[in-house]
C-alpha cells in the first residue's frame, strides 16, 4: 500500500472533469465501471457519465444462457442505480436480452433523467418488448432507434417536439400511428422505416433530409419534404401492385419523386423501379433533380420497357449526375420488345454533361442493355469510367459476344475507359 | 514598385509570427498561422491584439510548459495545412500519439487549456485505450494513483461486473469479514461496558485502598477478566510483592492457591504469596498506580509484565478457550480502530 504517493504524482485524476468524462466515454462500460475501485478520487468519477452504452461485453461470457442474460441485466440496473445527474445516451444492443419487466424500470428511470438519445435493440427470440409510455413523455428525445419492439403510443401523444432522427427496424406498430408519429416530429431529419406489412405511407415531414425505406409498401407518397437530400429505399412489391399494375391511376413516380428538388443522391433496390414504373406516364417531368449527383438503382429489368423509360427519365432531369450505378436483373425470358425505341424516338436529346462514372453489373447482355450502354457513351463528353460486370450465369462465348460489342460502340468522350470485369 | 507589387510581396518575405510565452519563462515566436489553429491564442490575438512582439507576447496557461507547447506546435503545424487527407492524418495522429502516459496525461492537460478540442479527443482516447482491459492494480501503476480507499471502502463488495466465481469468494470473505468487524465492534462495546458495570462496591474499594493495582500495561481484558475471577473466588486472593529495588511494586492477582506454587519467581522479584482477605490489605502495598510507571525501569516492567502474564494464564480455569480469544482479539486488534494498549506481551501472543 502506497501510503507516501505525493498527490502531484498522481498524472491523471486531476485532470478536468470533462476530460475524464471523455476518457470514461471512450471505454467500454465495464472497464468505466471498474475505475470506481482505484482510488478514493475515482469511486464516483464514472457515476455521472451522460453517455451509457451496454452490450453483452459487460459481463462474463458463460455458456449458460440465462445467466449471462441475468448477469447483464443485474448489471445494467446496478449502474443506474448508482448513476448521478442527467442520462444523455442510453443503448442497450444485444441479442441474449430478451424482454423483461427490468427493461420498463430502466426506461422509467431514464426518462425522469433528461434523457436524449435511446437505442434499443433487443434478442429476437421470444415476446418483443413493448415501449412503455414513459418513453414517450420525453420531451427532450433527439434520437430513439428500435430494434424489434412493440410500439404503441399513447392516445395523447403529441409527439416529440425535438426528434430529429427516428430509427424503427422490425417495430410492431400500427399503420395509422406511424404516420402521426412521423408528421407529430416537426424537426425530424432523419428517418429509417423497415415495414414490412404492406403499409401506405404518406410523409409529411418538413425538415426531413435522410430517408431510408425498407418493405412492403403498397404507396408511398412524400407529401412535404421538400429538404430531402438523401434517399435510400428497398421496395418489395404486394401482390396488389405486382398484379394490376395499369388499374393504378396515379403517377406513382410523382407521388414519391415529386416533390424533392433538393435531392442528392437516390439509392433504389429491389422493385424500385418497376414500382415507379406504375402508372400513367407523367410526360415532361415539372421537377429537374438540380443537386442529384449520385444515383444508384439495383435489379432493374431491362425487358421492361416502362423501367427503362424511368430510368431515362430521372437521368435525364438530372443535369448534374455525377455517378450512375445500375445493375440488371437477369430474367429467364429473352423477349425484348420495343427495340426500335433506341432508333425511332430515342430519349429526348439530351447530354450528360457531367457524367464522370457509370458502373453497370449483373449485365445478361440483353438488346436493351447494350443500347443503354451505347446510348451513355454517346452522350457522355466527360466520361471517365464505364465499367461493366456481367452476371455470373452469362456464359463465355456470350461474354465475347459483350465485348466486341463494347468495342465498337462510338464514345463521346476521349477520356471513356471501358472495364469488363471478370469475377 | 507600385503598391500592388508590395502588397503581393509582403507576404511572401516577411511571414507573420506570433510571441508565446510560457510559464516556465521561455518566450518563443511561431508562425502565425500555426499557432493561429489554438483557439485561445487565436482570441488572443484577434481580440486583445496580442503577441505582436516580444514584450507583448502572450501568455500561455500555466499547464503548458515549454516540451508541451513544442509537441502541440508540432500538431498544429500539420493539421493547419488544408487539404491533407484522412488517411494522412490518421497515420500522423497514430505516429505522434506514441510517447510514454505520463507525457500523455501532460499533454492532455496543455491541450485542453489552450482549447485546442481535436488534440484533446486525440489524447483522451489514447488514455482510454490504455486504461480498457488493465486491472485497478496495473492501472495504479502506470498512473501513481494512490491505493487509498479505506479498508471498509474496500470491504465493500466488489461489483462483480464479470461474475467472476473469484470475486464472488472474494465478497462472500469480505462478508465474514465485515461481520467479524462488526462483532469486534461489539465486543468492544460490551467490554467496556463490562468494564463499567462489573465491580462490585467491594472490589473498588479495595482497589481504591490499595490493592497495588495492576501496572498499566496490563489494562488489558485479561484484567478485566481477573477482576471478573476476583468477585467469584473471594476466598481466594494472592499477592505478589516485588522486593528488590522496587518495595512499591506489588502486583494483585486473583487465583485459586493451588495454582500458585506453579508460579516460579525470577530472580530479581521477590514474590510472596499470602491468603489474605481481599478487603484487608498491606498498607506498605500501597502504591498510587500512576506512579507505577514512572518509577519503574521499563525492562523490569516488561519482565513483571511477562510474568505477570504468565501467572495469569495459568489462573484460567478454561484456558484454551480463553487462549483462542486472545489470539484472535490480538490479531483483530492489530487492525482494529481503539488503540490497543500498552501491553506488549499481549502481542507477543498475537
Amino acid at each position: 500500500m502506497h501510503m507516501g504517493d505525493k498527490p502531484d504524482l498522481d498524472l491523471i485524476s486531476n485532470l478536468p472533469q470533462s476530460i475524464i468524462e471523455s476518457i470514461l466515454t471512450y471505454l467500454p462500460i465495464g472497464d468505466a465501471v471498474r475505475t470506481s475501485c482505484l482510488s478514493r478520487k475515482w469511486r464516483y468519477k464514472w457515476t455521472t457519465l451522460t453517455h451509457l452504452v451496454f452490450d453483452e461485453k459487460c459481463v462474463a461470457q458463460t455458456g449458460d444462457q440465462v445467466a449471462v442474460e441475468k448477469s447483464l441485466v443485474n448489471f445494467i440496473t446496478r449502474a443506474l442505480f448508482l448513476h448521478q445527474g442527467p442520462i444523455h445516451k442510453f443503448q442497450v444492443c444485444t441479442s441474449i436480452l430478451q424482454s423483461c419487466p427490468d427493461i420498463d424500470q430502466w426506461i422509467l428511470f431514464i426518462s425522469r433523467n433528461g434523457i436524449k438519445e435511446v437505442v434499443l435493440e433487443l434478442g429476437e427470440d421470444g415476446e418483443w418488448f413493448r415501449v412503455p409510455w414513459c418513453l414517450f413523455h420525453c420531451e427532450r428525445l433527439t434520437r430513439l432507434d428500435l430494434f424489434r419492439c412493440e410500439l404503441d403510443p399513447p392516445p395523447c401523444f403529441k409527439g416529440f417536439p425535438c426528434l430529429k432522427s427516428l430509427n424503427l427496424h422490425q417495430v410492431l406498430v400500427a399503420p395509422e400511428a406511424i404516420e402521426s408519429l412521423i408528421s407529430s416530429c416537426p424537426l425530424l431529419e432523419t428517418l429509417s422505416l423497415s415495414y414490412f406489412d404492406s403499409l401506405a405511407l404518406n410523409i409529411c415531414a418538413p425538415n426531413l433530409k435522410h430517408l431510408c425505406l425498407e418493405g412492403e409498401f403498397k404507396d408511398i407518397s412524400l407529401e412535404n419534404t421538400p429538404l430531402l437530400v438523401d434517399l435510400s429505399v428497398a421496395l418489395y412489391m404486394t401482390d396488389e401492385n405486382g398484379e394490376n399494375p395499369e388499374h393504378s391511376s396515379n403517377c406513382k413516380f410523382i407521388k414519391f419523386l415529386g416533390g424533392i428538388p433538393r435531392l442528392e443522391r437516390l439509392v433504389g433496390h429491389i422493385y424500385f423501379t418497376k414500382y415507379l414504373s406504375i402508372g400513367k406516364d407523367p410526360g415532361v417531368l415539372p421537377i429537374t433533380y438540380n443537386h442529384l449527383k449520385i444515383i444508384e438503382l439495383y435489379q432493374v429489368s431491362f425487358e421492361d420497357m416502362k423501367e427503362i423509360l424511368v430510368v431515362l427519365r430521372l437521368i435525364t432531369n438530372s443535369p448534374n449526375l455525377k455517378e450512375l450505378q445500375l445493375s440488371g436483373s437477369s430474367l429467364t425470358s429473352m423477349e425484348s420488345p420495343d427495340l426500335d425505341f433506341w432508333e425511332k424516338e430515342g430519349p429526348s436529346d439530351c447530354t450528360f454533361h457531367k457524367l464522370k462514372v457509370v458502373k453497370m453489373t449483373d449485365i445478361s447482355g440483353l438488346p436493351h442493355e447494350m443500347e443503354f450502354i451505347k446510348f451513355l457513351l454517346r452522350k457522355s463528353p466527360v466520361l471517365e469510367v464505364m465499367s461493366i460486370m456481367p452476371c455470373v450465369f452469362v456464359t463465355m462465348e456470350a461474354r465475347l459476344i459483350i465485348v466486341t460489342e463494347l468495342l465498337s460502340f462510338t464514345r463521346a468522350s476521349p477520356k471513356a475507359g471501358i472495364v469488363f470485369i471478370q469475377d | 514598385m507600385s503598391e500592388g507589387d508590395m502588397a503581393v510581396i509582403k507576404p511572401k518575405m516577411l511571414k507573420s509570427y506570433i510571441w508565446l510565452q510560457t510559464t516556465d519563462g521561455s518566450i518563443q515566436q511561431v508562425e502565425q498561422e500555426v499557432a493561429m489553429f489554438c483557439p485561445l491564442i487565436c482570441r488572443e490575438v484577434i481580440q486583445k491584439g496580442m503577441g505582436s512582439s516580444k514584450t507583448h507576447a502572450i501568455s500561455l496557461p500555466e499547464r503548458v510548459n515549454t516540451a508541451m507547447l513544442s509537441l502541440i506546435l508540432d500538431y498544429c503545424r500539420f493539421h493547419q495545412v488544408l487539404g491533407r487527407s484522412n488517411k494522412e492524418c490518421k497515420s500522423f495522429d497514430e505516429k505522434f500519439i506514441r510517447m510514454d502516459t505520463q507525457r500523455l496525461c501532460e499533454l492532455t492537460s496543455a491541450a485542453d487549456s489552450l482549447q485546442l478540442k481535436p488534440l484533446v479527443d486525440l489524447t483522451s482516447r489514447a488514455l482510454a485505450r490504455i486504461i480498457e482491459g488493465k486491472t485497478p492494480e496495473e492501472i495504479r501503476e502506470i498512473f501513481h494513483l494512490p491505493d487509498d480507499l479505506t479498508e471498509e471502502e474496500k470491504l465493500e463488495p466488489l461489483k462483480n461486473v464479470t461474475d467472476d466465481p473469484r470475486i464472488r469468494l472474494l465478497n462472500r470473505l469480505y462478508a465474514r469479514k465485515r461481520k467479524e468487524l462488526k462483532e469486534r465492534e461489539k465486543l468492544k462495546n460490551t467490554e467496556n461496558g463490562e468494564q463499567n458495570d462489573d465491580r462490585s462496591v467491594d472490589d473498588l474499594l479495595s482497589f481504591i485502598n490499595g490493592e497495588i493495582g495492576d501496572s498499566k500495561e496490563i489494562k488489558s481484558s485479561k484484567n478485566k477478566k481477573k477482576n471478573r475471577r476476583r468477585k467469584d473466588q473471594q476466598k481466594n486472593t494472592c499477592l505478589y510483592e516485588a522486593n528488590g529495588s522496587h518495595e512499591e511494586k506489588s502486583l494483585n492477582f486473583v487465583c485459586p492457591s493451588d495454582d500458585v506454587n506453579k508460579f516460579r519467581p525470577s530472580p530479581s522479584l521477590t514474590l510472596t504469596l499470602q491468603d489474605l482477605e481481599h478487603d484487608s490489605l498491606n498498607d506498605q502495598l500501597e502504591l498510587d498506580d500512576g506512579d507505577i510507571d514512572d518509577e519503574i525501569d521499563p525492562a523490569l516492567k516488561a519482565q513483571i509484565d511477562r510474568e505477570v502474564e504468565d501467572f495469569a494464564r495459568r489462573l484460567n480455569s478454561d484456558w484454551p478457550q480463553r487462549m483462542q480469544e486472545i489470539l484472535s482479539l490480538g490479531q483483530e486488534r492489530r487492525r482494529a480502530q481503539f488503540s490497543v494498549n500498552g501491553n506488549d506481551s499481549l502481542r507477543r501472543y498475537a
